[in-house]
């Protein structure tokens, strides 16, 4: 059974991790992927926030932006959250699981950038969590349609040839990834960037950036 | 905007504003969809659901009963079943007071507190254990989000 169906993307597979009918597995894809999400959820743990400063042009004034501790502790807990998201949407091997962890990514980023003040940001903020709110009814409904087509969520049954996913299944699942993780939105992104504090910021871009990239290798693969 | 620029000027313009941004997702979005009601007659129901529900509305816990022997072995299909050995052991059983309710009337089913076991608690709690880990991770989440901005200006 536990032979990867096709290895043409993710390559073969190189360790399976059993939760019931979930079955997680590793391929030199998702383990790259993995370690990605891994170091970066690491460098959140451990890192401080950058100290932004604002010059006045023609003058000497300058503007340092304080990073108060509240919002500090709260930032990087839902940095933290966002990359184990990242981490199991990575590896995970069944589709409700991954809409699941996908959803939970696009909660957490709406978490980070929501601790700032700044009125541009927040206004982004807002923007974006439209758009992930949006995104939760073609991902979920992706997944439903797969389930309804072809009676199974198990992304070991569903790479294989016998198995014929809808073409509109993998086009809601797309656009439901392409709303949670915002990866093409990037005008969304720009705004949210001026909020300081750069590693938990940047946590939004890695996890949206894989996010694209597994749902892509599952598209294909299935 | 001036009228000589260029088409590719006032489209870049216009999906560089940030207003403009859950319109255009909209747009996909609705794009999408008919799409999707287009080609709804080619989608076919697979009969053969790895997790069967049925509905019965005589039941006295109907929408929420699920099936099942209370202390009996219950079959449950699993995708893999060598992965949980012990499927149909993991089930939730009434109270005797909502037995009693149950028994009596017909509005145990309509109850918050209804907890009848079966086939479902199975496959959420068995077989599809890390669906529900996450899930709950899901309003962790969102409720820790919520109360930390209810209490930041407090």
């Amino acid at each position: 059974m536990f032979n990867l169906p096709t290895t043409n993307i993710g390559g073969p597979e190189l360790f399976v991790l059993e939760f019931g009918d979930i079955v997680i597995y590793f391929s030199p894809y998702t383990a790259a992927l993995f370690l990605f999400a891994l170091i970066f959820t690491a460098l959140a743990i451990v890192s401080r926030p950058e100290q932004q400063v604002d010059i006045t042009f023609g003058g000497d004034a300058y503007y340092a932006k304080e990073v108060d501790l509240n919002s500090l502790q709260f930032q990087r807990f839902m940095a933290i959250a966002c990359g184990l998201a990242t981490l199991g949407a990575m590896v995970t091997g069944d589709v409700f699981n991954f809409t699941l962890f996908a959803s939970m990514v696009g909660i957490t980023n709406i978490g980070i950038v929501a601790a700032y003040r700044n009125r541009h940001v927040l206004n982004a903020a807002f923007q974006y969590g439209i758009v992930a709110m949006l995104a939760s009814v073609p991902l979920f409904g992706g997944a439903a349609i797969i389930l309804a087509n072809t009676g199974t969520l198990s992304m070991w049954e569903l790479f294989t040839d016998a198995l014929v996913v809808p073409i509109i299944a993998k086009a809601f699942l797309v656009i439901g990834i392409m709303g949670e993780g915002m990866a093409p939105f990037y005008v969304a992104k720009a705004e949210i960037t001026r909020a300081q504090g750069a590693p938990f910021i940047l946590m939004i871009h890695v996890s949206s950036l894989l996010l694209f990239l597994r749902v892509i290798e599952i598209v294909l693969s299935m | 905007m001036k009228s000589n620029q260029s088409i590719i000027t006032r489209i870049s313009a216009t999906i560089s504003r940030l207003e403009n941004l859950t319109g255009l997702y909209a747009l996909f979005l609705v794009i999408v969809v008919v799409l999707g009601f287009v080609t709804l007659p080619f989608i076919t129901y697979h009969g053969d659901q790895l997790y069967p529900k049925t509905l019965d509305p005589e039941s006295t816990l109907d929408p929420y009963d699920r099936g099942g022997v209370p202390f009996g072995t219950t079959p449950v299909k699993a995708q893999y079943p060598e992965n949980s050995p012990f499927v149909g052991y993991v089930t939730t059983y009434l109270t005797p007071f909502s037995q009693w309710l149950a028994d009596t009337t017909h509005h145990m089913g309509t109850t918050i507190v209804a907890h009848p076991g079966g086939i479902i608690d199975e496959i959420l709690y068995n077989t599809r254990g890390l669906d529900t880990v996450v899930e709950t991770s899901i309003l962790f989440v969102a409720f820790a989000i919520a109360s930390y901005l209810f209490r930041r200006d407090g």
